[in-house]
């Protein structure tokens, strides 16, 4: 790469190494590329951290408040893309997703546009009626216990959700800890999972929505 | 994903090319009820004072003669022209005229009246013959600590960070920064007010670890969860509600004054009374930190005084409801940070509200452990953006960086008024979202986009930022067209929107304007008129300020001899009397020295009678409580 400020080798990182003017990202690099490190599920989220911040304090368009229009414009499409990366890598989910779709395996956005499930994608193509029927019956008997004023039950089965939630994501670690990773395997783990989380979410939902109109 | 998409898009904010330059910049605090600016001077960041201290009110008075008083001297005009005297003007930032704010009963102001397409919420001044937009009233308030810093500095500035309420949405921050512009500064930053204080905390106090910053303003409520760590000040979460705060306070006591005078709770609509009694709320809330018991006085009409007392339990009855509004935020602010109170290092306090007895005690039982006060919670805010101010300048230590978060979800509005959110609240900035989507309809040319901010599933239910169109997409069956919308948002929280038609290439894209705001022509014109008013006279500003504080002395002091003409000894009377009359005479005259000089007169002729007036009143006030506690309590 040719530095646009010096016009000479910039070195490939984030600042040239001869002038020490910020460079623009790399359109191509996946996310963890970004960080320099090799596309795996299994990595330690406390290294990853001390990259992003050290990285961020490089980057950040706070840096480069008073620098050329170049520089500026370098220094926040480097810092959109870094947070994006570590947003991705973060959270062991988004993780996954990301590695299946870096492997042709389109899990829909995780906002789930209309659209793309009606296009028919994988997640709802390979959800097995045995889930959904379970679900269902999840949120019927959540909706139950709640009509009851049955605080321990409702409590209960969101606490069992969770434990399925969590052991189906540690199906996804074991699955790509593998020699071999079955990627279809892991990935009907993982939409498992994401509908438990959705039924945890809408949870959530419920109670901030009675936290506010309990007021 | 196509993440390469992100970048094809103009940064939100302006793009031009700046110089490198070090020097003066300035931290501003455009506070709902006093306004600050800061600087870092060796090191360590101040506020700059005038005559009045650091503080400036928020309060801008618009004269008939086309004079503009801001600060203190507005503030003593406010309730002989409460309808040409605007206070609060932060609380309109960014709001359309069919606002809840524009149409609460219990007001003092009146707006210029808006069609159902008005899109500018404006007051009307001087019976009409004046409008100003809130963005133009904010630009007065920031002039005056321009002008204040320049004064100070012994030049221009270089440039200036703003704060505002983490919890502004994207048309009260370009608001923001739009008065930034109108009053000549170059606002290199809005900045978070919360942040603000973290930075303040972080680099004064050494602070390391998770903090929790509660900050309760003059007109609205923030939370934000900061991780302070190496240099790095990361804001894990925030939450907030931008119409809550010490003004909402001095409302419901208001309210509850006019329920004890016996009189209706929007005071009939009387404009006059309104300021007076919303006066005495606040000034009753301020005292009643210290006291327990406090007598009000309102005059209703001249000559017609009513005089009530309040305690500082009835004020707790009355604001409890209104507190109550903080705690949702603060366990969602936490729960989005994945925290439990208990695992926080301390909570900081911010905001002049947060000095009463009931707020302390509130953060107490939220979070389980007595809050951090040692800065100035007043001035707290201006210093961590004085701090920002110079790391933007690029004065300061490298190893520092702010990563602030969006406060609200952004996204887009789709087919049966569903809203899509591309970036979610708590997500840290700058950033972006790309996504595809398609046509509905068989032939579809166009697609219209409407772009919203808030959590709620309706677009109904959100706040609307912008519309914009995308046109002359060449007819095809439905869902065979693909736009990719690409969202970006800049360090300063402000959104930017494209849209690509894929098959064609076709594009548009914008920046975001507010739907309540103003557009950018509006904005350079209201620049070029400033300019052909600048440079008012200074000693006809300086005339203009003393007048009004000889009213307000004049005023009060009439007040008071009607009120309490039990108190006077002999001879003190005609005495007060003359020096009234030496006021009012020097008050027509154009010197401003003579002016000040007969203020002090009068000020010494009544300060005995003042000092028994504050005695009675407190004796009043504390009617059957032990006398050495009261002591106690005032002495602190």
């Amino acid at each position: 790469m040719i530095c646009w400020s010096c016009e000479k080798n910039a070195g490939g990182g984030m600042l040239c190494v001869g002038c020490g003017a910020v460079q623009p990202p790399d359109r191509t690099a996946d996310h963890f590329h970004v960080f320099g490190l090799p596309r795996r599920f299994d990595l330690d989220v406390a290294d990853l951290e001390q990259r992003y911040k050290e990285m961020t304090k490089v980057l950040h368009p706070d840096r480069f408040a008073r620098a050329d229009g170049r520089a500026r414009r370098a220094s926040l499409e480097r810092s959109v893309q870094l947070n994006l990366a570590w947003r991705t890598l973060s959270q062991p989910v988004a993780r996954a997703e990301y590695l299946l779709s870096l492997e042709g395996i389109d899990l829909g956005e995780r906002t789930g546009s209309k659209q793309q499930e009606e296009d028919g994608n994988y997640a709802t193509q390979r959800v097995d009626t045995a889930l959904l029927v379970e679900v269902m019956e999840l949120r019927e008997a959540l909706a139950e216990a709640r009509g009851h004023g049955d605080r321990a039950k409702a409590a209960a089965l969101v606490a069992g959700v969770q434990a399925h939630h969590d052991r189906e994501m540690a199906e996804v670690a074991a699955g790509f800890a593998a020699r071999q990773p079955n990627l279809p395997a892991i990935a009907a783990h993982l939409v498992a999972a994401r509908y438990y989380r959705r039924f945890l979410e809408e949870v959530q939902a419920d109670r901030e929505r009675e936290e506010v109109q309990g007021k | 994903m196509p993440v390469d998409a992100l970048f094809d898009i103009s940064e939100p904010g302006e793009a031009q090319t700046k110089e490198v330059c070090k020097g003066r910049a300035v931290g501003i605090d455009l506070g709902t009820t006093n306004s600050l600016v800061a600087v870092v001077q060796a090191g360590q960041p101040i506020c700059l004072c005038d005559e009045h201290g650091s503080l400036l009110p928020s309060v801008v008075h618009y004269a008939a003669d086309g004079s503009v008083v801001v600060g203190q001297a507005a503030r003593g005009l406010a309730a002989r022209a409460p309808q040409d005297t605007i206070a609060s003007v932060k609380r309109f930032m960014g709001r359309g005229p069919h606002d809840a704010e524009a149409t609460r009963r219990l007001t003092p102001y009146q707006f210029v009246a808006g069609g159902d397409d008005e899109a500018v919420l404006r007051f009307s001044l001087l019976g009409g013959r004046r409008a100003v937009t809130p963005v133009e009233v904010s630009a007065e308030i920031l002039r005056v600590l321009k002008t204040r810093a320049e004064a100070a500095l012994g030049g221009e500035l270089d440039g200036a960070v703003i704060t505002v309420p983490a919890y502004f949405d994207d048309g009260q921050r370009q608001a923001t920064r739009d008065a930034g512009r109108l009053a000549g500064l170059d606002v290199m930053r809005l900045l978070n007010e919360p942040t603000a204080a973290a930075l303040a905390y972080g680099l004064d106090k050494k602070a390391e670890g998770t903090f929790a910053v509660f900050d309760l303003g003059g007109g609205t409520f923030d939370i934000s969860v900061l991780k302070l760590e190496g240099g790095v000040f990361e804001v894990k979460s925030t939450g907030g509600d931008s119409a809550l705060g010490g003004d909402d306070l001095d409302r419901a006591l208001a309210a509850h004054v006019l329920r004890q005078m016996g009189l209706p709770e929007d005071a009939a609509g009387d404009r006059t009374l309104t300021r007076r009694v919303l006066d005495a709320a606040r000034d009753a809330k301020e005292a009643l930190t210290k006291l327990t018991a406090i007598e009000v006085v309102v005059e209703r009409r001249p000559g017609n005084i009513w005089r009530g007392v309040l305690t500082r339990e009835e004020l707790d009855t009355v604001v409890r409801p209104v507190l109550d509004r903080c705690e949702p935020p603060v366990r969602r602010a936490l729960r989005d940070a994945g925290l439990e109170a208990k695992q926080l290092s301390g909570v900081i306090l911010v905001g002049g509200a947060t000095r009463m007895p009931i707020v302390r005690r509130m953060v107490v039982t939220l979070f389980g452990r007595e809050p951090l006060a040692d800065i100035d919670p007043d001035e707290v805010v201006a210093l961590g953006a004085a701090v920002q101010a110079d790391l933007l300048a690029g004065n300061a230590r490298k190893d520092v960086v702010l990563m602030d978060v969006v406060p609200l979800s952004l996204g887009l509005e789709m087919m049966g008024g569903v809203a899509e959110k591309l970036i979610h609240r708590n997500t840290t900035v700058p950033c972006g979202a790309v996504q595809t989507f398609t046509t509905y309809a068989d032939n579809q040319t166009g697609f219209d986009l409407h772009v919203v901010q808030g959590e709620r599933e309706l677009v109904a239910d959100c706040r609307s930022l912008a519309r914009f169109k995308l046109t002359g997409i060449p007819p095809m069956p439905a869902g065979m067209a693909r736009l990719q919308v690409t969202f970006l948002v800049d360090a300063d929280g402000l959104l930017g929107v494209s849209a690509r038609e894929e098959t064609t290439g076709k594009e548009s894209s914008i920046r975001v304007r507010p739907s309540y705001g103003l557009t950018d022509d509006e904005v350079e014109r209201m620049i070029r008129d400033s300019f052909a008013h600048a440079e008012q006279d200074v000693s006809e500003r300086l005339l203009v300020v003393e007048r009004v504080e000889a009213d307000r002395i004049l005023q009060a002091t009439r007040v008071a001899l009607d009120a309490s003409a039990d108190l006077l000894v002999a001879g003190e009377r005609p005495a007060i009397e003359a020096a009234m009359v030496e006021l009012e005479k020097r008050k027509v005259g154009r010197d401003h020295l003579a002016i000040r000089a007969a203020i002090a007169a009068l000020d010494a002729a009544s300060k005995d009678f003042a000092t028994r007036r504050m005695n009675q009143a407190l004796q009043q006030g504390l009617r059957g409580q032990d006398i050495g506690a009261v002591e106690s309590k005032v002495g602190k």
